[in-house]
């Protein structure tokens, strides 16, 4: 029988080498590595002020890195950044649209920034308004859109011109749960449709647990990286959350039986590994608390952990 | 980049012709000094003999809605600094300086077009026998100090607008530059009764060499005090000079590094506390 065959190596969209911005004293990104294969949904995470925008922005040729490369869709960030800035989507924190213009008009003039011919304009459009479920408001002044409306709309304008990179900045920040969702949805439908490679930076962190690889930032560096359910798994079955007056006895009594755990106050939270324990088993084991839980781990865990394993404060 | 520009333009014009409070201030305003000051001066004048002296004024309120115009919406690139428009310009692909140019020319396009307009006005008072404003002494060379005159204006706008943080100090530039262009233009008097002091002053703003080649090519059967005060080929090659030096200033400052690594701040969204 024929060995199968040695799966393709996956093509280098993104590739960045020390990448590093100060500002004045302030290290924003401190020596940044990265590589983003074709096609990936790469999620960049970290509280706010911990790199991510700074890296997005030095990717996208807004800003210039003090030292330090990268090359985008096969071009030079400091180079060619022109040729990069074709390559890309860039969807921003805030609305890059015009609220005095209709949707439309909104697509049309994004549309001719990229030298794009009208006809095919109008058929992008017909398809992004599709995708996005904004058919019904083409001619609706974009200051009348919904919140929700006005992010699918943003990001229908930053891969109009079919991006080989589409680079999001907290797509879903500032939205309700219910439009968070609809983004989420949105995005798995292009991604699906046009393959695009998406790269996002967010601070909901359990939101990024569909991405294909996530990378973890702090102060400007890289604290961990991985497959978010690996990540998850590998931290913990679940996490029991104590709170309780006398949270150093809990502490003392819990610690040789699940190890290390964070503490905030009178709140107290251990990671479970034996997932066969039941809460109702726990709380026999305790004296009496004021809330007391088990859950699953997600990827905020994930990252309230490793600054632990680092050294950082908890949330 | 020929779409991006029309692009640009056209939104320019669009939102002109949206926003009817600006169109028709800019056509109220040089009504009013036209009915209001002019009538008050053309009395003045003619008890001293002369008559013509709204004629006179009409190049000058031309140049008026330009320069108001033109510098009106260069300036609106400080408010659009952190507007969901200029998040689009500075990602398209384009080097940032086409952003400055294409503002410049979108300003002055505006300008021109409400100075048009106020044309049409001026010609429909002919029909009350109001007589301020005929055929231009020379056609081409009115569609050229059109041109070079709204070019100065935007130009001069660009300039502010790309060195200014904020629009906070609006009222400032309103007295302070646009005010000061306007009266030490020769728009309302000639030049030449000027003190000396204020003649100088009145030789160094740009906007006078717009105003002295719009009298160049409007007025006709004028008194010789009210003719134009320089030589048309002095008007077009100073504005030439002007336009051509400030759009380079007003392209280097806008893609200097610290500039830009502000705009991006600004652009970044300001939901991060």
């Amino acid at each position: 029988m024929n060995a199968a065959p040695a799966p393709a190596p996956a093509v280098t969209t993104i590739q960045a080498r020390g990448l590093r911005k100060c500002y004045g004293d302030h290290v924003a990104v401190a020596g940044l590595d990265l590589d983003i294969a074709e096609g990936e949904f790469f999620g960049l995470l970290g509280r706010n002020g911990s790199g991510k925008t700074t890296t997005l922005h030095m990717l996208s040729t807004l800003i210039r890195p003090t030292s330090g490369t990268a090359s985008v869709a096969g071009e030079d960030i400091l180079a060619r950044p022109v040729a990069v800035r074709a390559r890309i989507g860039l969807v921003f924190q805030e609305s890059a649209l015009d609220r005095s213009l209709s949707v439309e008009e909104n697509l049309q003039f994004a549309g001719a920034l990229y030298d794009l011919p009208p006809a095919l304009v109008r058929r992008r459009t017909d398809e992004l308004l599709k995708l996005f479920d904004l058919g019904s408001k083409r001619r609706v002044a974009v200051g009348a859109l919904s919140g929700g409306m006005r992010r699918a709309l943003d990001i229908a304008r930053g891969v109009l011109h079919r991006p080989r990179v589409l680079f999001l900045d907290e797509p879903t920040i500032g939205l309700d749960v219910i439009n968070r969702r609809a983004i989420w949805r949105f995005l798995a439908r292009l991604r699906q449709e046009q393959g695009v490679t998406v790269v996002l930076t967010t601070h909901y962190l359990e939101e990024a647990v569909d991405c294909d690889r996530v990378v973890f930032m702090s102060h400007g560096k890289i604290i961990g990286s991985g497959k978010p359910v690996e990540l998850i798994r590998s931290l913990a079955t679940s996490i029991l959350e104590i709170t309780a007056d006398d949270a150093a006895s809990i502490i003392a009594r819990l610690k040789p039986i699940l190890g290390d755990c964070i503490q905030d106050a009178d709140h107290v939270q251990f990671r479970v590994r034996d997932g066969t324990a039941t809460l109702a088993d726990w709380q026999r084991q305790l004296p009496p608390v004021h809330a007391l839980a088990l859950r699953e781990p997600d990827l905020n865990d994930v990252y309230v952990w490793m600054n632990h394993g680092a050294g950082g404060t908890p949330a | 980049m020929k779409r991006a520009i029309a692009a640009i333009i056209g939104r320019e014009l669009k939102r002109m012709v949206r926003q009817r409070g600006r169109l028709v201030a800019a056509m109220i305003r040089p009504l009013v000094w036209l009915f209001i000051i002019g009538s008050g001066f053309q009395a003045l004048v003619e008890g001293g003999g002369q008559g013509h002296y709204k004629q006179f004024m009409v190049p000058g309120l031309l140049c008026m809605v330009l320069l108001f115009g033109a510098m009106l919406a260069a300036l609106s690139l400080v408010y659009d600094k952190e507007s969901g428009v200029m998040r689009m310009l500075v990602i398209a692909p384009f080097s940032h300086y086409w952003i400055v140019l294409a503002r410049i020319l979108s300003a002055a396009i505006a300008a021109i077009f409400q100075a048009l307009l106020l044309v049409v006005v001026l010609i429909s008072f002919r029909l009350f026998g109001l007589d301020y404003f005929g055929l231009p002494a020379n056609l081409s060379l009115s569609a050229l100090g059109l041109v070079l005159t709204s070019l100065t204006c935007a130009t001069t706008g660009m300039l502010i607008a790309v060195h200014s943080k904020t629009l906070d100090n609006f009222a400032v530039i309103m007295n302070f530059v646009i005010f000061p262009m306007f009266f030490l233009s020769g728009a309302l008097y000639p030049l030449e009764h000027l003190p000396p002091i204020l003649k100088a002053f009145a030789l160094v703003n740009p906007f006078s060499y717009g105003v002295d080649l719009m009298k160049h090519s409007i007025l006709r059967d004028v008194p010789a005090n009210f003719s134009a005060d320089l030589n048309v080929g002095t008007d077009i090659a100073v504005m030439a000079a002007y336009i051509t030096l400030g759009t380079i200033v007003a392209c280097l400052r806008f893609s200097q590094v610290s500039v830009r690594e502000k705009l991006a701040k600004a652009l970044s969204g300001s939901r991060r506390a």
